[in-house]
């Protein structure tokens, strides 16, 4: 028997299904990864596991089991449950030492000389032994993940469950994560169960499982899951049927092409996945906008844009411009000044420090964007529209709102649902939606008054695979059938690729501004963008 | 622009009534609420415990016992003791107790005059006092002390003299009060807590217009309340009279309606949640309702708090409002309440909308 055995747990939250039927093992020293879009079950089976919600099914762990919260009580000494969230688990006005002695004090710890040994070890795998004496709330996204590991792991549990903790995090202080789990799991032996949104971390787990709206679609290795898939996998080549789909770098196909065949990453597994269930996938289509107002060659200009909360520099002198007929990518961790930026643009937030040109017209005050308003289309993180009104109700506001006469709205939002394929949902409210529609849905609200740029913030965050690459797919066709500009911000690296352009942001200054050919030309030796960031991360610091 | 403000208006209506928790407070607050404070808040002596010690051995003390009966008293209970007596009343059994020493009787029939030692438990010191009050009546009608005077009482506006007619309306403008600055900030903060705050701010239409038709949308929901409270709960339940016109009242909680959401929109622009929208309510509401004479009649104020009073809207609304249903004043003559509320009203309106304007 194995050292976790979790045997089919089903899990509901109200009358909603999270988790259907899933069965893992782990043994001892493993690293077992849950990967999978937001609202897959990832967390919920993690709960359950941690016996922290109330599930059917069993879950057992060194030999002894529980099937309910009160009954894992006995097993709670021995288990470390992380959150999501970055910080979630931390006070800010706790310094790092105070934390330690904190959750020691928590646990019962003893103590004693053996303790103080750990702490320092800990300490020292995080790269926190220099900031023990700072508050939680001053450090950067990247230590506030160490120093919450750490402190899940000063009870030395012999099962970790740690949901998404890397998510949001630079790539460096990602692999530092990481080293510290190695590090654990050689000399404790922990057995560790983690979610992550990022595809290249399931090459470094001993199993990985795949989450599909609720059911595990696969498990094995990275290397032997890939291997199931590669027939499938071809070539970027223009296909469209039931049985395969093109989509970004990769074309998927249950039938064979003539395309050469190319080595697949685990995102194919959804794609193969949904293609075998025969689930439809709606064909993204952009029209010519309407409007014929002529979009400017340089939409935006910033010069040393700067912002600063108290004491802390969110952004710092940051040189900018946008094109019209280009998509650029302003990427960074969490915290690194990307949705402050785009703040900054839109006059959200007021500029401490330097020039901001908008569509030919110097911004100097509140009244000099007025008239810009209608010509640009901003999407907001989390894709805040009203959730009390549906998707139908939604877009007839926005569009009252931007002056557009009934008639001409309604012809409009119909045509936005077929090409953007979410025809179907018109009368549902937006928390009804799954995330992918979603954000289709509100990027149709920003286009309805046809802008001619458009500021997307973190638009991709916990969205599946499949949606993901149809809203990529729908931004690049909005640049060649429209010519606009856009502006994304996303803190997974790989979307780099998706871009014209790249800016990287990093502890809110800029250390990156090129095109994606040229990164790549200027680090042959890189295998993925996610490495190129890798260098700059580390040359900063 | 004026389609543009019926859409705003519109949206902020469906958002109220697809938020059914909201809907039911504030059908709650308008019906049973008010219900609630008007029967049951109770000025009035009635239903007292009485217990009494007699050493005389009954006559005189039996004819005055007589006298307390339903529904001012309950049937008094007879102790042994004065200890007992004291034993009852300090265990909250007994409200009042009298002690007919023994030589009460004889006292009256020689001197012609005597005493009744009395005791109350004056915590509930309204009700306590007015059994005191009673009782004298009672014992007056004993003594004969020749004075050739009689009092001919006419209870003007309120017949009756029921506390519940008042009660009720006062708890309603006071529900209008604390809902207008509730509904009012939760509409802007509701955008706050949802995110959806910065996409309001990117639309091109001008703030002044989103500010007034998402209050005017929360002013149309108050009235609605208006309307079903004063039909259901004042005119049906409590058959409070109209001696005015309805529709003076109307007009004047229209401009009250617009005060508190002036109030709303301040609470709006300092709030960033919907727990700080309800601290805060409380903690402006509060001064602004003892001020006001709903619960302690203004003339009995500290004279400093006298002074106070004359700036607090809700002083002009409550008596513009007890001036058209109890008093009947015509519209006319209403004028001073009107300009109370509206003057005051548009000080508060303006600083609220200048105040969350600011955040545009």
């Amino acid at each position: 028997m194995a050292e976790l055995e979790i045997r089919g747990v089903t899990v509901k939250h109200g009358g909603i299904t999270a988790v259907k039927d899933a069965s893992i093992y782990a043994e001892r020293g493993e690293i077992i990864g849950l990967i999978g879009a937001d609202g897959a079950g990832k967390s919920s089976l993690m709960h359950a596991a941690a016996g922290v919600i109330r599930f059917d099914g069993e879950v057992s762990f060194g030999g002894t089991s529980f099937g309910s919260p009160r009954e894992a009580e006995r097993l709670k000494p021995k288990i470390g449950l992380m959150p999501q969230g970055i910080g979630l688990v931390l006070y800010k006005n706790l310094t790092v030492s105070e934390h330690l002695s904190f959750f020691s004090k928590i646990r019962g710890l003893k103590e004693d000389a053996a303790l103080n040994d750990y702490k320092h070890r800990l300490l020292k795998m995080a790269g926190l032994e220099r900031f023990t004496e700072r508050p939680a709330g001053k450090l950067s996204g990247g230590m506030m993940q160490k120093l919450s590991l750490i402190c899940t792991l000063i009870h030395r549990p012999s099962l970790l469950i740690l949901d998404e903790p890397t998510t949001g995090v630079d790539p460096l202080s990602r692999l530092e994560l990481w080293k510290i789990l190695e590090e654990i799991r050689e000399s404790e032996g922990t057995v560790t169960l983690m979610s992550t949104a990022y595809m290249q971390e399931a090459e470094k787990m001993d199993r990985v499982y795949l989450f599909d709206s609720g059911t595990i679609i696969a498990s094995g290795t990275a290397e032997e899951l890939n291997e199931t898939v590669k027939g499938y996998v071809y070539e970027p080549v223009a296909c469209r049927s039931d049985r395969c789909i093109a989509a970004g770098h990769y074309t998927y196909s249950l039938d064979p092409l003539k395309t050469p065949h190319k080595e697949p990453t685990l995102e194919a597994l959804f794609f193969i996945n949904a293609l075998k269930r025969g689930v439809e996938i709606p064909e993204i289509v952009v029209s010519e906008r309407e409007s014929e107002e002529p979009i400017p060659q340089v939409v935006m200009e910033a010069k040393g844009l700067t912002k600063r909360f108290g004491d802390f520099v969110a952004d710092d002198h940051i040189d900018m411009d946008l094109k019209s007929g280009e998509i650029l990518g302003l990427l960074g961790a969490n915290g690194a000044g990307k949705t402050t930026f785009i703040k900054m643009l839109l006059g959200l937030y007021p500029i401490d420090d330097g020039e901001l040109v908008l569509l030919g017209k110097p911004i100097r005050s509140a009244e000099d964007r007025l008239g810009l308003k209608a010509r640009i289309g901003y999407v907001s993180q989390h894709f805040s529209l009203y959730k009390d009104m549906t998707v139908r109700e939604n877009l007839l506001y926005f569009a009252s709102m931007h002056g557009i006469d009934a008639k001409k709205a309604s012809s409009r939002i119909d045509r936005y649902a077929k090409e953007l394929g979410f025809t179907s949902y018109m009368d549902s409210l937006p928390t009804e939606l799954p995330l992918g529609i979603n954000q289709r849905f509100s990027v149709a609200a920003a286009l309805l008054h046809e802008p001619v740029v458009l500021f997307l913030d973190e638009p991709t965050s916990g969205v599946d695979a499949i949606a993901r690459s149809q809203f990529w797919q729908m931004l690049k066709l909005l640049k060649r059938k429209w010519g606009i500009a856009i502006l994304i911000t996303t803190h997974y690296m790989s979307e780099a690729e998706y871009c014209d352009r790249v800016v990287l942001l990093k502890e809110g200054r800029k250390v990156a501004d090129d095109s994606v050919e040229n990164l790549y030309k200027k680090h042959p030796a890189a295998k993925s963008f996610e490495e190129i960031f890798l260098h700059y991360y580390e040359d900063g610091r | 622009m004026i389609g543009t403000f019926f859409a705003l208006v519109a949206k902020e209506l469906i958002g109220f009534f697809r938020s059914w928790g909201l809907v039911a407070i504030v059908l709650y607050s308008f019906t049973l609420d008010i219900y609630i404070t008007g029967a049951g808040i109770e000025m009035q002596a009635k239903n007292i415990a009485v217990g009494y010690v007699d050493e005389t051995g009954g006559g005189m003390s039996g004819k005055i016992l007589s006298r307390l009966h339903m529904p001012e008293f309950q049937k008094p209970v007879m102790f042994t003791s004065r200890e007992a007596l004291s034993r009852s009343i300090y265990n909250r059994e007994i409200m009042v107790g009298l002690i007919f020493e023994s030589d009460f009787e004889k006292k009256l029939k020689r001197y012609g005059r005597t005493s009744i030692e009395m005791l109350l438990d004056s915590i509930a010191a309204t009700q306590s006092f007015q059994a005191l009050q009673y009782l004298q009546n009672i014992l007056l009608d004993y003594a004969d002390i020749g004075i050739p005077v009689e009092l001919k009482i006419h209870k003007l506006f309120n017949p009756n003299a029921t506390t519940s007619q008042f009660m009720a309306m006062a708890e309603m403008l006071s529900v209008i009060t604390l809902l207008g600055v509730i509904l009012t900030a939760v509409v802007f903060v509701r955008e706050k807590e949802n995110g959806t705050w910065d996409i309001m701010l990117l639309m091109p239409i001008d703030p002044k217009l989103i500010i007034l038709a998402k209050s005017f949308s929360q002013v149309l929901v108050i009235m609605g309340g208006v309307v079903i409270a004063t039909g259901i709960v004042l005119f049906g339940v409590f058959d409070v009279p109209l001696n005015g016109s309805i529709a003076a009242f109307f007009l004047l909680s229209f401009f009250y309606a617009f005060t508190s959401a002036g109030i709303g929109l301040f609470v709006a622009a300092v709030s960033k949640s919907m727990l700080q929208v309800a601290q805060l309510s409380i903690l402006i509401m509060m001064p602004l309702i003892f001020l006001s004479g709903a619960w302690t009649p203004i003339h009995a104020m500290h004279p400093l708090l006298q002074k106070l009073s004359l700036i607090s809207p809700l002083r002009y609304y409550i008596e513009g409002s007890e001036s058209i249903f109890f008093r009947g004043t015509d519209f006319a003559d209403l004028w001073s309440y009107f300009g109370g509320v509206i003057v005051l009203g548009s000080v508060l309106y303006f600083y609220g909308f200048r105040k969350i304007g600011r955040l545009f």
